[in-house]
């Protein structure tokens, strides 16, 4: 089908020069134009933060495209030396490059496998091979196809399970104990920029209001400001926690700041539902015992992490079924292309033999014109398709079959010589 | 068609709510769409079977199963909280309801077939009557879900007390969402059982007293007695989470305790 893939990922580039080959905004659609108009080929590129990968493809032509003018045209486009990128780069043709384009949507060459913005990325990229016309009959099938990948592999295994940032797993959790969050109070405690983005995730549950204390008042203000928050003086951290349900603790402060016989007493005056603390301070800010599950769910970064490596050993165990789903969609793309490639000439087999068939039985039937009942003909008939469909059986078969290279052409000009069939 | 439904017997709803929750079990440990599917077909029919089940006996046999009677009260009380698994299932399809409705479901059934059948015809014979039974049945039917609620609670308690991983096992609704769903289901179950005792008590005077001290009328007065406990502790004590759900785990048992105790008003006539 002579397809050929030339890119550079995070497992071959470093991010400095990674950066230096990304195609983004107006360069994507620049390249794709460059490309098929300098190669008179189909084109479409991966380009996220961790590759950037040009696949090319030419359906009728017999000479594939050479990688080394893809190299030349990825350090010319993008006005860098070919000599430190083309030790970075790598090439796959036909089969590998289907199987990689399956492995990528499929999030299984991802720095984090799994990851589920890759599919969506695979699909900007064919989305704009298509808005460029650079995509051709080769490349909408293999991106349309690599998409169903995507999909199967995240559907029929656990691969895209759990969250694998620390910050995300802290909102699950949240989201375990409550449900509705605009009647809520996220509680920060400190100041810490640990605690940034998780606050960033907390924020986008929407919470009724968002109080915010710190030693430092103008610390407070600070991060309040910066959230949408209140500040309130640091005298006022219990009776913050007896109103808090979420609270989120991040301050560098040495000792725990919150004791067991501290919290009990808060647990006392509250009658609102479980809290849950975030407690992503390093040393801790709240004593675990208060974890209870019930009344208060207590979360520290250390248990933030064994979710997140725990998540990351699971996925990695549905690493094989996910080959073997790969694996399945290699084989069914390249028989679907080959059919579709061999398409006219079984047209044209099934074609001739039908012909064949048709002049045997009107050469029978004219010689035993007036012996034979309509059943003795109907009988015949189908005798002759039966015996057709067991000859055309094999050949189409084998086609369908057919194994590439270095065989590919002499099965093929064998049969279209044996059937005087034409290209 | 008629005596085809008259086959329908209550091994055929048990067998296919066995069915749906093995279906669901499974599905835990190999996850496959098609598993839910067939466990909520499985769940349909056997609704579907009950329904034809109660309403040839309640209506059509001969010998009619009364509401009334312990048996008719066990299997109408697991048709409804069958029909409230089969919806619950279709609106929150990601909870594993099955897997908590479906065991009451069969251990309502299994208990209504090991109590023995009512001995005569009995049949509710006044206004009074009916609207003790129903309104006991509906109580019986919150006291249930809070039951339901109040196991999910503990379990996903459990989950959060070690610190298992989220999103990961039995798929539960959050811990607020589950509290949520018992308090409501104790609040709808209060006013009922109220209004059921007391048409109870309505129903006893104009038959006479016979029995003041029957199991029935004692239990039935302990799971009110429970009731008003837990609803002060919820509301004046601000008693929550684990202990609520014990207690109304607690009322659930003398429910049960309600449910299979035999009836002395059945027998008797009503204003």
């Amino acid at each position: 089908m002579n397809l050929l893939l030339v890119g550079a990922s995070h497992k071959t580039m470093p991010i400095e020069l990674r950066e230096k080959l990304a195609f983004d905004g107006p360069k994507l659609p620049a390249a794709l134009n460059e490309l098929t108009a300098r190669y008179g080929c189909e084109a479409a590129i991966v380009s996220t933060c961790n590759r950037a990968e040009i696949y090319i493809a030419r359906a009728g032509a017999t000479v594939a495209p050479d990688a080394e003018l893809i190299a030349e045209f990825l350090a010319q486009f993008h006005a860098v030396p070919l000599e430190p990128i083309r030790a970075a780069l790598y090439s796959k043709g036909n089969e590998d490059a289907v199987r990689h384009l399956f492995r990528v949507a499929g999030s299984l060459d991802s720095l984090i496998v799994g990851e589920g913005q890759i599919a969506g990325q695979v699909k900007k990229a064919y989305e704009s091979a298509q808005a460029a016309g650079s995509a051709g009959a080769i490349l909408h099938s293999l991106f349309q196809q690599a998409l169903n990948v995507a999909k199967r592999v995240r559907t029929q295994t656990g691969i895209s399970k759990g969250h694998v940032s620390v910050s995300s797993v802290a909102v699950d959790y949240v989201r375990e104990v409550h449900a509705q969050f605009d009647d809520k109070t996220v509680l920060v405690i400190g100041a810490g920029k640990m605690g940034a983005l998780t606050l960033k995730h907390l924020r986008s549950l929407n919470p009724q209001r968002i109080l915010v204390t710190n030693r430092s008042p103008e610390k407070a203000q600070d991060v309040a400001r910066g959230c949408d928050g209140v500040a309130i003086p640091w005298e006022q951290l219990d009776d913050a926690l007896v109103e808090a349900d979420i609270v989120l603790s991040t301050t560098g402060a040495p000792e725990p700041i919150m004791t067991r016989r501290r919290f009990d007493g808060i647990l006392a005056r509250r009658s609102r539902g479980t809290m849950v603390i975030l407690d992503i301070a390093v040393p801790r800010d709240f004593d675990p015992r208060i974890h209870d599950g019930d009344r208060a769910c207590l979360f520290n970064v250390d248990d933030l992490k064994r979710i997140q490596e725990q998540t990351l050993k699971e996925r990695r165990e549905h690493i094989r079924p996910a080959e073997a789903i790969i694996e399945q969609e290699v084989k069914r793309f390249q028989n679907e292309w080959r059919r579709r490639k061999h398409g006219p000439i079984i047209a044209q087999l099934t074609q001739y033999g039908e012909e064949q068939r048709r002049a045997v039985a009107a050469d029978l039937f004219a010689k035993l014109n007036g012996k034979l009942s309509d059943e003795d003909r109907k009988y015949i008939e189908g005798a002759l398709k039966l015996l057709l469909n067991r000859i055309l059986h094999g050949p189409i078969s084998a086609l369908a079959e057919e194994t590439p290279e270095p065989s590919k052409h002499t099965l093929l000009e064998a049969m279209m010589k044996l059937f005087r069939l034409e290209r | 068609m008629q005596s085809f439904f008259e086959k329908i017997s209550i091994l055929c709803f048990a067998a296919s709510y066995g069915v749906a929750f093995a279906l669901e079990l499974w599905h835990l440990f190999r996850p496959r769409p098609i598993l839910r599917i067939l466990a909520l077909v499985f769940g349909g029919a056997g609704l579907f079977a009950h329904v034809v089940f109660l309403i040839v006996q309640c209506l059509i046999a001969e010998k009619r199963l009364p509401l009334g009677s312990p048996t008719g009260s066990l299997l109408f009380l697991a048709l409804i909280l069958a029909v409230f698994y089969f919806s619950e299932a279709i609106h929150h399809a990601r909870i594993a309801w099955a897997l908590f409705v479906l065991p009451l479901v069969l251990g309502l059934i299994g208990l209504a077939v090991v109590l023995p059948a009512p001995s005569e015809a009995e049949t509710w014979r006044s206004f009074w009557s009916v609207a003790h039974g129903i309104l006991l049945l509906l109580a019986a039917v919150g006291v249930s879900i809070g039951f339901i609620a109040s196991v999910m609670y503990l379990v996903q308690m459990r989950r959060l007390r070690h610190k298992l991983p989220p999103n990961q096992g039995v798929p539960l609704l959050s811990l607020e969402r589950l509290e949520q769903m018992n308090r409501r289901a104790i609040l709808l179950a209060f006013p009922l059982l109220t209004a059921g005792l007391l048409a109870g008590v309505v129903l006893e005077i104009y038959n006479g007293i016979e029995d003041w001290l029957s199991l029935r009328i004692l239990s039935v007065v302990c799971l009110w007695l429970v009731f008003a406990i837990l609803l002060y502790l919820r509301y004046f004590v601000h008693v929550r989470g684990r202990q609520l759900a014990l207690w109304t785990m607690f009322a659930f048992a003398i429910l049960v305790v309600a449910l299979v105790s035999p009836h002395s008003f059945m027998q008797g006539g009503g204003p």
